[in-house]
């Protein structure tokens, strides 16, 4: 049975799934008379209304998760906690502003389908800490995906590097979650079974992330499929959300799976640092992106790996942060890209006369991703600093090199894209009312929460306390206050 | 209301009016609805007078209540654990008369550029970030805490960089600021850095429960060590944004921007906000003796360097920014020497004398005709008169270094730039390689529809 107390929020995070659902199959069968952007703008704004709507309930309850439906392997079919309300709102605002910007010729009703679908497999799997149908969501993730990148033209390539990686990262995940059922590590008589199961689901994460060795079809994927396709795949970050729930602590066993950690904690501090510095020397915009996306991606990893609630919020922090700003700047560049075509960044290319309002919208999701004063990233980087630094000097001092690199890379990338001659009189673009509404909406996002992240900071803050067992009042937090097991 | 309320509202407001008139010219323009030149202009105008006035008037009450220090406790920003980020600003003998300076130049420099860059296609532009400077200095002034001073500095820089390159169609500009920016991510590290050892250290990034709140005689409350590290951490922050050797390369380049800004951060308050976060942090230098070695040794070399370079420069601003680099080196060595007075008033009035001499630099050809006219004839030339005493194969080789400009570029770029971009290159060629591989033909690369 269902509590009475849990049944606005148990509806609240059906519809959130049910929207971009029904929105796709509406689509799929061509019921949009070929207009899909109204429509499935309309079920992505139904569905980021739901998603808030789990917020707002979630954050009257006591903080305990609140999980319905079958237990298995320490999961449940639906799990709503502290993280889940946080992150929703998230991905709903992420998946509405890509549908906003897109160019119409980008948003054929398959292409709008698949983006909606995707959208919605992602909501369910971010509702979810059951690890069998997180296998399942992840391959309904990935699949649209990668049919989107084979049927654009010129993707094939990226399609090919995409398969390896999910089909790799898929096969790792099912074998690796089948046998952390069979002989649990956190129980007290586990075995190497276990063991392996765990060192498996890590690699699945590693790949899905993009965390070096296995970082490759990052970049290549925003290079050859569209916009709205690589960031619809890569900004909700399902990889960290299975960490989560799969390694770093499960609601009912706080222990979780430790070695793995530290292999994929290091692993990932030197992917950030290495995609920022690989950022710095791209030849085009859409390569800069990717390999951004990659570093923060695995900023992100580094941050969840850690031991102190702090790093887990600026972990956390990071993702939210990074995420709405590298869509931003994505966005902007398919915008500039659908009216000049491909930016080079060899050479300073002069766009600024050409598209004013693109640049300065470009500027300031960029400088939101750098930790900007005043926007989230500026708290998302003291706080997964100052975490990285309290538990080990040399993760500090990685994490500090790749924000620093970061923002050098992106700082290039404007004045190479904005920069330089203008060689000719070119027409000047304006940008359309929709591609304003959704970048303002984005960019107001990331200044309300950086001027007033207190709230965002205390709900991570109680999240992040259950997550590493220990009580949000007393993750004070120290050290000896953590699970042995961690 | 009480003394201290008074004192909070009107330091509320210093911080306030700068960053309110950001957002009236800023949210407008990204609206599409840009202000006209004169709203623009008198709304940050505007902004700047109301700071320089709350900033009087508290300095007011300052010099009525003996200087004693007021706390400003604006609330808590956030809160992770033991990690507290609060919004705490101070009004001291260093801060108050510091602010109404910089707000009071900032607001001259506002009534010269109106006219200066009339019709220039990037007024809103400049004006705006002329707010973010304002905002981002009073931030790191007032600051009572090093987070808050922190994201001033780092608005600083951002407004800096951007104001360096304005001129977007000009090749040299992007160049310079990206150059500059550059420089000041990496001298940031050692801010950031000494933020999160503060943090450790007592608690909180508050500076009263770090040395006190009574400067310039504050109390050191940390041990040595941590002082130390620290310190140095501070040091090399303030190089970056000071132009100290060796991060001095930016500097003339720096002077691409349009003429006002460069007055207000190369000749006045951005090239001297390193000098005041050690002044700020006094109480610590003099629990580290090493940092103020360090300190005395870069001042003094980065003076000498830019002094002989500045002799050979041949055109107005790039001698004018050695110029300034001459005197923040001197600074600098003032602070290591522990003065506290001296290198503030120092500081305050080569602010004034620079900006002066970099806004009528463009002028400079009109006054030295009137000169030569007044005279007769052509002044006598300004010959370096200690410079004459030393033999003269050795002014030759001072002379070739000097046009060389210290071959400071040269070290830099060939030991540090040149190598890592190389490194970098050969990285993003092989990944190439690799997803070529990976991908069976030319490699990824389509898809942008």
């Amino acid at each position: 049975m269902i509590p009475p107390d849990d049944r606005g929020l148990l509806v609240a995070a059906a519809i959130t799934v049910a929207a971009p659902l029904i929105g796709s199959a509406v689509t799929a069968m061509g019921l949009t008379r070929g207009k899909p952007r109204p429509f499935a703008v309309a079920m992505a704004f139904v569905s980021l209304l739901a998603s808030l709507a789990v917020t707002t309930l979630w954050s009257q309850t006591d903080g305990a998760p609140r999980l319905f439906g079958d237990r298995l392997g320490g999961g449940r079919f639906v799990c709503i906690d502290g993280i889940t309300a946080v992150l929703l709102p998230y991905v709903a605002l992420v998946e509405m502003a890509i549908l906003l910007v897109a160019p119409r010729r980008a948003l054929e009703p398959s292409a709008v389908a698949r983006l909606l679908f995707g959208a919605a497999a992602t909501f369910a799997l971010f509702l979810t800490s059951h690890p069998l149908l997180l296998v399942a969501l992840w391959c309904a993730t990935a699949l649209p995906t990668w049919i989107s990148v084979r049927s654009t033209p010129g993707g094939y390539a990226a399609a090919r590097v995409f398969a390896i990686a999910m089909s790799t990262a898929v096969i790792c995940m099912t074998i690796g979650t089948v046998l952390l059922i069979i002989d649990p590590p956190w129980a007290a008589a586990a075995g190497w079974v276990g063991s392996a199961g765990g060192w498996l689901v890590a690699i699945a994460v590693m790949v899905r992330k993009g965390i070096f060795p296995f970082h490759s079809w990052y970049p290549a994927l925003f290079s050859g499929a569209t916009m709205s396709t690589a960031l619809a795949a890569t900004m909700p970050q399902v990889a960290s959300y299975t960490a989560v729930r799969l390694l770093i602590g499960h609601v009912d066993h706080p222990e979780g799976v430790a070695a793995e950690l530290v292999v994929l904690s290091q692993l990932a501090l030197v992917t950030a640092t290495y995609g920022a510095a690989l950022a710095i020397v791209q030849r085009d915009l859409r390569s800069l992106i990717g390999t951004l996306a990659m570093s923060q991606s695995a900023m992100v990893l580094a941050g969840l790996a850690g031991t102190l609630p702090m790093e887990l919020n600026g972990a956390f922090c990071v993702w939210i942060s990074s995420g709405l700003a590298l869509t931003g700047i994505g966005l902007v560049s398919w915008a500039l890209e659908s009216r000049a075509g491909v930016i080079r960044l060899d050479t300073p290319q002069g766009r600024f006369w050409d598209a004013p309002a693109l640049a300065a919208f470009f500027l300031l999701f960029g400088l939101a991703g750098i930790g900007l004063p005043g926007t989230l990233s500026f708290v998302a980087d003291d706080l997964i600093v100052s975490g990285s630094l309290d538990e080990q000097l040399h993760a500090g001092l990685l994490v500090i090199l790749a924000t620093v690199l970061s923002g050098i890379a992106m700082m290039r990338g404007w004045f190479h894209v904005f920069g330089g001659p203008v060689e000719s009189e070119g027409i000047r673009h304006a940008i359309l009312p929709r591609e304003r509404l959704a970048l303002t909406i984005l960019l107001a996002v990331l200044f309300l929460l950086g001027l007033w992240p207190d709230p965002l900071v205390r709900a991570l803050d109680r999240a992040t306390g259950r997550l590493l067992g220990v009580s949000a009042a007393g993750a004070d937090r120290d050290l000896q206050d953590l699970p042995q097991g961690r | 209301m009480t003394n201290h309320d008074i004192v909070s509202l009107l330091v509320t407001c210093q911080l306030a009016a700068p960053a309110a008139t950001v957002a009236l010219v800023g949210v407008p323009a990204l609206l599409g609805r840009p202000p006209s030149e004169r709203a623009t202009s008198r709304i940050v105008g505007a902004g700047f007078a109301i700071g320089f006035i709350a900033g009087l008037l508290t300095l007011a009450s300052l010099v009525a209540r003996g200087f004693v220090p007021e706390i400003v406790h604006l609330g808590s920003w956030f809160s992770v654990g033991h990690h507290e980020a609060t919004v705490e600003l101070v009004a001291d003998a260093l801060s108050v008369p510091y602010v109404c300076f910089s707000t009071g130049l900032c607001g001259l420099v506002n009534a010269f550029a109106r006219k200066y860059l009339h019709r220039e296609p990037g007024f809103t532009r400049f004006f705006l970030l002329l707010a973010v400077f304002g905002t981002g200095m009073n931030l790191m002034v007032l600051a009572g805490s090093i987070d808050v001073l922190f994201a001033g500095w780092e608005l600083l820089g951002i407004s800096s960089t951007l104001l360096i390159g304005f001129f977007l169609e000009r090749g040299n500009a992007v160049r310079a600021a990206m150059r500059a920016f550059a420089t000041y991510r990496v001298c940031d590290v050692g801010l950031l850095a000494a933020a999160v050892m503060v943090h450790r250290a007592v608690g909180s990034g508050d500076f009263d429960r770090l040395f006190g709140e009574n400067w310039p005689n504050g109390t050191c409350l940390v041990p040595a060590a941590t002082a130390t590290i620290v310190s140095l951490l501070l040091v090399f922050a303030s190089m970056g944004k000071s132009a100290q050797v060796p991060f001095s390369g930016w500097l003339p380049q720096a002077m691409e921007g349009p003429t006002p800004s460069s007055a207000i951060f190369y000749g006045a308050l951005s090239i001297h906000a390193g000098a005041y976060v050690l002044l700020r942090c006094e109480a610590l230098l003099d629990q580290a003796p090493l940092a103020r070695l360090l300190l005395i040794a870069i001042g003094l070399g980065t003076a000498l360097h830019a002094n002989v370079v500045g002799r050979v420069q041949t055109d107005l601003k790039s001698m004018l920014a050695y110029a300034a680099m001459t005197q923040s080196g001197l600074i600098f060595a003032e602070i290591g020497f522990g003065w506290r007075v001296i290198p503030l008033v120092h500081v305050i009035s080569h602010a004034i004398l620079r900006s002066l001499q970099i806004l009528r630099s463009p002028s400079a050809l009109h006054d030295r005709h009137e000169l030569e006219a007044a005279l007769g004839g052509h002044p006598g030339a300004d010959r370096w008169a200690l410079g004459r005493l030393l033999p003269e194969g050795l002014q030759s080789r001072i002379y070739r270094i000097a046009l060389d400009r210290g071959f400071e570029e040269m070290v830099v770029g060939r030991l540090f730039i040149v190598p890592v971009l190389w490194l970098l290159e050969c990285a993003a060629d092989l990944e190439r390689r690799w997803l070529v591989f990976l991908g069976g033909d030319a490699g990824p690369g389509g898809g942008r529809s």
